[in-house]
């Protein structure tokens, strides 16, 4: 990827931004589409942080490296999306936007996430995937995120998931897709209301018999679980369904089972997704 | 000399009755009696005693007409009221006694005696030197006039009422015990009063509930009819009826008293035209069976609250008649109608299938075959939009096991509104438009694709 100096750009990217704030404060709308227009950097978008109307702003697939902390500055905004981008910091004022509900820094390169990022007053939507986040990416308070409602943490590189994941009362969404998960903490059991649980392509071999505890087989329910060097039992199952998978890790066979595996715990089973050509590596491989 | 027609001591024949003593007395026992009995004959069946109306000298002492046991008033004219037709006194009771045995000492004779001024025409044996007054036991005068009331003798200023000593008005005197009263005395101290209006009775006197009553007065507590003829119930301290007092005690029963035959429904009533029923006596307007509880009053013109036109029909025509049955109760349903489900329901029991709270009208949400009021069929079914979180109040955008309101389908990527038509990928179950999924680095779109082999990752909504 080319990667093009913040001072090198070039005039008409430049207007392109330019032009859609112009328009945008002429008609009082306010949702911004931004995607696609070269911006690396928000000194390209003059005026933007200080527009406190809009609700909506959209920077997909641009170039931006750095969030100012004046992006709070944006007091109505609920929809803040940067997908696709060269984020690797983002601002603690971030945690502090008072409506925003759905938060989409997915494909960027954040390693970690600010203090006090679990601040927000009602993000409900929060989508982190394909970065290069791990268990020790989280700031302390992160799960206090009350009115979460989906987490989206795919492709990052998670082995384990902090137990307090389950003070997510209100978590309905958990993706935890290609990651490198050796074990889920039970307390996923306390997510009463989630419906979709996402945990395909890890290094899982069980899973906490809590899990039962949760409806994840209705018809209105998704559990996703291939890709996993399941223990043989488990595998069986899910070669038949999920609804037996479940009905399995409900039954005592398998709380013996896990509790005989968890005591003799070997060796994690090895990565096997090659991460390194992550587009989200690629500035640290620079 | 004899004088007679002397002004100011009239020469009429007056009316003279007399009243057996020994009966006044058991009435008065038997009042005290029926005081002392009264809690015990609550609601027991009783008769009026009933005096005749009769003149006496109609009267049969020997009848046994009058066998129940207590003195009756019977009115008797004084011979006076027959001489003088606009003035005369009002009709006058006599005390007499019922009990034929008891009064049969008495004698017609008794009842009834003429007064007379005794004239010229004393005869016989009769001289002045052997008559005494009846009152004083006095002599006589020669030329004083002599009142003969059968068959005594007095001085005209000694015949006199026993109570006010003042002559007898119109010379009408009623006898008891064998002393003589003005007609107003005689009421005042014999006189039965009504228990109602408070008059004294004259002519036939009703005896019950331990009073006394004009026929007229004596009437069904309820109902108001009178009950001098037609017996009556005493229930609970109240005289009535049978028709009343059959009523009142269904009602005590917690049952209904038929309104055709006024007897008591003892199983389920039949309703009709605002009335119950015992169901026997109707038959089915269709097919003439004689209808049981479980028939149906059918309204003729449903809506409206006459029922004079109502019909009734056994449960099996009733069903045949292509009235509605409610979908929750099985009952038919007669008045508003909601049709939904396919079914028909009445208004009330058309309910959200999880609150069981009516509708009432208001919109409604159907889910195989069950209805939900909104909030508890989002709830459930989770038609929240996954954008705004809202209860989705229009059209519905239902994909990747989610739903969005129209206007917030986008791509979850770039944020462009999508419409059903727009192809798109899915990535996490979340909608990725196709300009957007063709930005994703190729490894990531080789990993999708490979966990999608099994299902198409392309879909539409």
């Amino acid at each position: 990827m080319n990667q093009a100096p913040v001072s090198c750009i070039p005039n008409s990217k430049m207007s392109k931004a330019k032009k859609v704030l112009d328009e945008a404060r002429s008609t009082g709308n306010p949702e911004l589409d931004l995607m696609e227009k070269g911006i690396s950097s928000f000194e390209e978008m003059p005026g933007l942080l200080n527009m406190a109307n809009i609700t909506r702003l959209t920077l997909s697939h641009n170039k931006i490296v750095d969030v100012p902390p004046g992006l709070a500055n944006l007091v109505n905004l609920e929809i803040l999306t940067l997908f696709n981008n060269y984020i690797e910091e983002l601002p603690v004022s971030l945690s502090s936007m008072p409506k925003l509900r759905i938060l989409n820094l997915g494909m960027n390169r954040l390693n970690a996430l600010p203090r006090g990022f679990g601040a927000f007053p009602v993000l409900e939507v929060l989508d982190l995937t394909y970065n290069n986040l791990n268990e020790e990416s989280f700031p302390a308070n992160f799960f206090i995120l009350e009115t979460l409602r989906a987490l989206y943490l795919g492709d990052n590189d998670f082995e384990f998931i902090p137990p307090e994941i389950g003070q997510l009362k209100n978590l309905q969404i958990l993706v935890l897709r290609d990651n490198d998960l050796i074990e889920l903490p039970k307390e996923i059991g306390d997510l009463t209301r989630l419906r979709e649980l996402h945990i395909q392509g890890n290094r899982l071999t069980v899973l906490p018999p809590e899990i039962g505890q949760l409806d994840l087989v209705g018809n209105k329910s998704v559990l996703k679980m291939d890709y996993n060097p399941w223990v043989a039992p488990i595998a069986d199952q899910l070669q038949v369904g999920i609804s037996h998978v479940i009905d399995y890790i409900r039954s005592e066979t398998y709380r013996y089972l896990f509790s005989r595996h968890v005591s003799v715990r070997g060796p994690p089973p090895p990565k096997y997704i090659d991460k390194t050509n992550k587009l989200s590596r690629n500035r640290r491989n620079l | 000399m004899w004088h007679k027609g002397t002004p100011g001591t009239p020469v009429k024949p007056l009316a003279l009755q007399s009243l057996d003593h020994s009966q006044l007395y058991q009435r008065r026992v038997q009042n005290l009696l029926d005081e002392q009995n009264h809690d015990i004959e609550e609601s027991d069946k009783f008769s009026p005693t009933t005096g005749d109306y009769e003149d006496l000298s109609e009267h049969s002492w020997t009848d046994d007409r009058n066998s129940v046991s207590s003195a009756v008033w019977s009115s008797s004219q004084p011979l006076s009221s027959s001489l003088s037709s606009n003035n005369s006194p009002p009709l006058l009771p006599a005390r007499t006694s019922t009990m034929a045995k008891q009064s049969s000492q008495l004698t017609r004779e008794d009842a009834r005696s003429d007064v007379h001024l005794i004239g010229n025409r004393i005869t016989g044996n009769m001289s002045l030197g052997n008559m005494f007054c009846s009152r004083c036991g006095d002599g006589f005068e020669p030329h004083e006039k002599i009142v003969n009331s059968n068959g005594e003798l007095w001085h005209t200023q000694c015949f006199v009422c026993a109570q006010c000593f003042r002559p007898f008005p119109d010379g009408t005197f009623y006898e008891f015990e064998g002393r003589k009263y003005c007609e107003h005395d005689f009421h005042v101290l014999f006189a039965p009063c009504c228990g109602k209006c408070g008059e004294f009775v004259i002519g036939r006197v009703i005896k019950a509930m331990n009073a006394n009553w004009h026929p007229r007065c004596f009437r069904c507590e309820v109902c108001s009819k009178e009950l001098a003829d037609l017996g009556f119930i005493r229930n609970q301290g109240r005289a009535l009826c049978h028709e009343c007092n059959a009523q009142a005690k269904a009602v005590g029963l917690g049952k209904y008293i038929c309104h055709k035959c006024h007897g008591v429904i003892d199983d389920k009533p039949l309703r009709f035209r605002g009335e119950v029923y015992h169901p026997y006596h109707f038959n089915c307007a269709s097919c003439k069976i004689e209808l049981n509880s479980d028939a149906r009053e059918v309204k003729s013109r449903p809506g409206f609250t006459s029922n004079e036109m109502n019909e009734l029909y056994c449960l099996r025509c009733h069903d045949k008649m292509g009235i509605p049955i409610c979908g929750a109760c099985r009952r038919p349903i007669e008045e508003r109608v909601v049709t939904a489900l396919g079914k028909h329901w009445h208004v009330e029991h058309f309910v959200c299938a999880k609150c069981e709270k009516p509708f009432l009208g208001h919109r409604h949400y159907e889910k195989k075959g069950l209805a939900y009021c909104e909030t508890h069929y989002h709830q459930l079914f989770g038609n929240l939009c996954f954008v705004c979180n809202q209860v989705i109040a229009g059209d519905v955008f239902t994909a990747l096991n989610k739903a969005w309101c129209v206007h917030h389908f986008a791509c979850s990527v770039c944020d462009q509104k999508m419409n059903q038509k727009t192809k798109f990928y899915e990535c996490d179950l979340k909608p990725v438009c196709k300009k957007c999924y063709d930005k994703y680095p190729a490894e990531l779109r080789r990993r999708l694709r490979k966990t999608h082999e099994a299902t198409p990752k392309k879909a539409s909504v």
